[in-house]
């Protein structure tokens, strides 16, 4: 598409935006309850679907489908940009869902279950484990084949919003015997399934956005399997790499329209002659221009194809860092005001205005989706050429 | 980065690469001048490559991969004010210049006025610090603090004294030249007032982008010097590069590495040689400010990472410590980048 169309389509979507976004969705978030966010967001998706911008990313032949990536950039840049709510609760079924099925599903299954996700069903992701976090090879929950189904037993968490999923994407453990990732199955388990418990855990905002998800011989149809028996390790890394990178578009770019917040809440303490704090904003400044541009440069890399491993990583991780110091100033711009308890707002990034919830949500970004410190991993094996650990070291009272 | 940027950065990265460090000040200028170096900021109409100052700027960074003595940033600063001047003599003094007369220029703020004498003329005096190899240069290229007046001086004139300031940075020589009484007059008068106002701004900007883009290939020198280091020395049966808490350190240099780097780019493919804008100052000063901070921290990594070895002199990882210090404190009123930046957000 020449860069012509290109601007076309940005000012069709900025137009569409401008028409849509609910002026006051902030205010209507902030201190609501989770039925109120739920709704909005069914509407909100409802209405980006209609639009054809909240399906950029699939195959020609879907709706809103088969949009090049750089006419996907410039969706997430107007979408971050018009301060549109973020479709959480349709992440999932969005990216790692859709992505699984039309890189990895068959037709059977694509046909079966993506028209139900565009009108709206809820999908979770059932990888981690208590103790499968970081080590998600490491999973213990089991599918046991028996005759046309599997039998599912074991238990999941941070799962994200898995207390209003229809279905849930289960990578589970078929086989024992080999290297942890040969054994794990990819399977699309239904949430209203018998035996299936879900759990919302009480977050250190207040908030519950994560749950446990519980399975007592819940059966999966073995048609709803994706890819081999064995082979889910695979299918888990496509779902996981379906956005790569960019939800750091928007993220960063999130960022920086947040910008004048902080410079509002320095105004608001009285202090913007602070000359500490003055500093500390500009070195913000300067890190979110940097992770808009890492993040924008990751993007060209992959529409020209000169994407290496280790590259997402470095965006993931700076822009990790960077919205740490971001919500910690102002958290520390905002003093005492900060510390009395306030509702928070649902549905927004990490940047609300409610600096303490916004400080500690920071948190996710530096845990979930590769910990800052799986990230400095790959950074430096991939990009530095340094060794990997050796995997002998055991405790000797170690009996796993 | 396009194809011809691509193609610059390659064939500049291929003369530093190799080289003993830091890159000795005679042969590497001696080389920029032969290989057309000097040529690529200046636009096509005027004879150059028209690369603008994100050519220039690729060129910086593959010269701050080797540490180069050779006042290449200066050179173009006093390039771009005879090519953004409404000035006669234009075509004679860039002769002068790609033919490898050194016309230098200060890195650091102007403390020059412009002032009337008793006898009613206008004349220059004050400081202009941290001019690089003046005593090979024939000229200096003089702004005033005010911005008022923008002239060529020569050196070798009454009122014109040159005082050397060895820094802790032996890979550039810097020298402070006092102007006494200097009469306008009798210079090469490049602008004055509003006109010359412009030009500043714009140079201003432009050698905030080039030092950020020298640090920039400073950074990425360092870290690969520093992960050799790691790869190569061991120390409780392996090498230190197995050491997860070194590995970490490791990545967070480059990463923030890559980010002061991939701004100054994108930073300067947005003003698109628009370098006398506000949009350009904001700009060049947060990449400026990123880049320079940026590499101090890895200088600073990179010599605890290499243990005792980087306290010896013939280790180069104090050079580039050194350089990026210098680099930090040079530019603008350096001390006020970062509160500089959150002006447009709290004034």
């Amino acid at each position: 598409m020449s860069t012509t169309n290109l601007e076309v389509l940005r000012a069709e979507v900025r137009a569409w935006l401008a028409a849509n976004v609910s002026k006051d969705w902030r205010t209507a978030m902030t201190g609501s309850s989770q039925e109120s966010f739920v709704a909005l967001q069914r509407d909100w998706f409802a209405k980006m679907v209609a639009a054809g911008y909240a399906t950029p990313h699939w195959p020609e032949g879907w709706p809103g489908g088969g949009r090049s990536l750089a006419e996907q950039k410039i969706i997430f840049e107007e979408v971050a940009r018009a301060d549109a709510p973020r479709l959480i609760l349709y992440f999932v079924a969005l990216y790692h869902a859709a992505c699984t099925l039309f890189e990895c599903g068959t037709d059977a299954q694509r046909e079966k279950y993506l028209p139900g996700l565009l009108k709206g069903e809820i999908w979770c992701q059932g990888f981690s484990e208590p103790n499968a976090g970081s080590d998600l090879a490491s999973l213990k929950t089991r599918a046991e084949r028996k005759g046309d189904h599997y039998v599912i037993n074991g238990q999941k968490t941070w799962s994200t919003m898995a207390q209003y999923a229809d279905r849930c994407l289960l990578l589970a453990r078929t086989d024992k015997s080999g290297p942890p990732q040969a054994g794990l199955t990819y399977l699309l388990l239904d949430m209203k399934a018998e035996g299936v418990s879900v759990r919302p855990i009480s977050q250190i905002t207040g908030d519950d956005e994560f749950a446990e998800i519980f399975f007592d011989d819940v059966k999966v149809p073995v048609e709803d399997l994706v890819g081999e028996e064995g082979g889910g390790w695979a299918v888990a890394q496509a779902t996981l790499a379906s956005e790569r990178g960019l939800t750091l578009v928007e993220l960063t770019q999130r960022m920086r329209y947040s910008l004048p917040m902080i410079a509002q809440t320095i105004k608001d303490s009285g202090r913007s002659g602070d000359a500490a704090l003055r500093r500390d904003l500009g070195q913000v400044v300067a890190k979110v221009d940097a992770a808009c541009a890492l993040a924008d440069q990751y993007l060209e890399k992959r529409i020209s194809g000169t994407e290496q491993v280790g590259d997402a990583s470095i965006v993931k991780l700076y822009f990790a860092r960077t919205l740490r110091e971001f919500t910690s100033l102002g958290l520390r711009a905002s003093g005492l005001q900060g510390q009395y308890h306030a509702g928070f707002m649902r549905g927004a990034t990490q940047e609300t205005g409610n600096w303490t919830v916004d400080f500690m949500n920071s948190y996710n970004w530096s845990i979930a989706g590769g910990s800052d410190e799986i990230q400095r991993n790959i950074i430096s094996e991939r990009l530095l050429g340094m060794p990997r650990e050796p995997k002998t070291w055991k405790l000797a009272e170690d009996k796993s | 980065m396009s194809v011809e940027f691509s193609e610059l950065k390659e064939s500049a990265r291929q003369v530093v690469a190799g080289a003993e460090l830091p890159l000795d000040e005679k042969a590497t200028w001696a080389q920029i001048v032969e290989l057309g170096w000097l040529l690529v900021g200046i636009p096509e109409d005027m004879g150059g490559l028209g690369m603008g100052v994100q050519g220039t700027c690729v060129i910086h960074t593959e010269l701050g991969r080797g540490l180069s003595a050779a006042p290449y940033l200066p050179v173009m600063l006093a390039i771009g004010a005879l090519c953004e001047a409404e000035f006669g003599d234009r075509d004679t003094w860039l002769e002068r210049i790609l033919g490898g007369e050194l016309v230098t220029a200060s890195l650091a703020a102007s403390h020059v006025e412009l002032q009337t004498n008793a006898s009613g003329d206008e004349v220059l005096n004050g400081l202009l610090s941290a001019v690089q190899s003046a005593d090979d240069a024939s000229h200096v290229l003089v702004w005033t603090a005010k911005s008022d007046a923008l002239a060529l001086v020569a050196l070798d004139q009454a009122g014109v004294e040159l005082v050397s300031r060895p820094t802790w940075d032996v890979t550039r020589r810097l020298f402070d030249i006092h102007l006494s009484g200097v009469a306008l007059a009798n210079q090469t008068i490049l602008a004055k007032g509003s006109a010359a106002q412009n030009i500043v701004n714009s140079l201003l900007s432009q050698r905030d982008f080039a030092l950020g883009a020298d640090a920039v290939g400073g950074a990425a020198a360092l870290l690969a010097t520093t992960v050799e280091h790691l790869q190569t020395r061991r120390q409780f049966g392996r090498p230190l590069a197995l050491f997860q808490a070194l590995k970490h350190r490791c990545a967070d240099i480059k990463a923030i590495s890559a980010g002061a780097e991939a701004m100054l780019f994108d930073a300067l493919a947005r003003i698109a040689d628009d370098s006398a804008s506000a949009e350009a100052e904001h700009r060049g000063k947060a990449a400026k400010y990123l880049a320079t901070s940026t590499f101090a921290r890895v200088g600073e990594e990179a010599l605890q990472l290499h243990g005792g070895i980087g306290m010896a002199e013939e280790h180069p990882c104090h050079l580039y410590l050194k350089r990026a210090l210098l680099s930090d404190n040079l530019g603008r009123d350096a001390a006020s980048y970062d509160y500089d930046i959150a002006a447009s957000l709290l004034d």
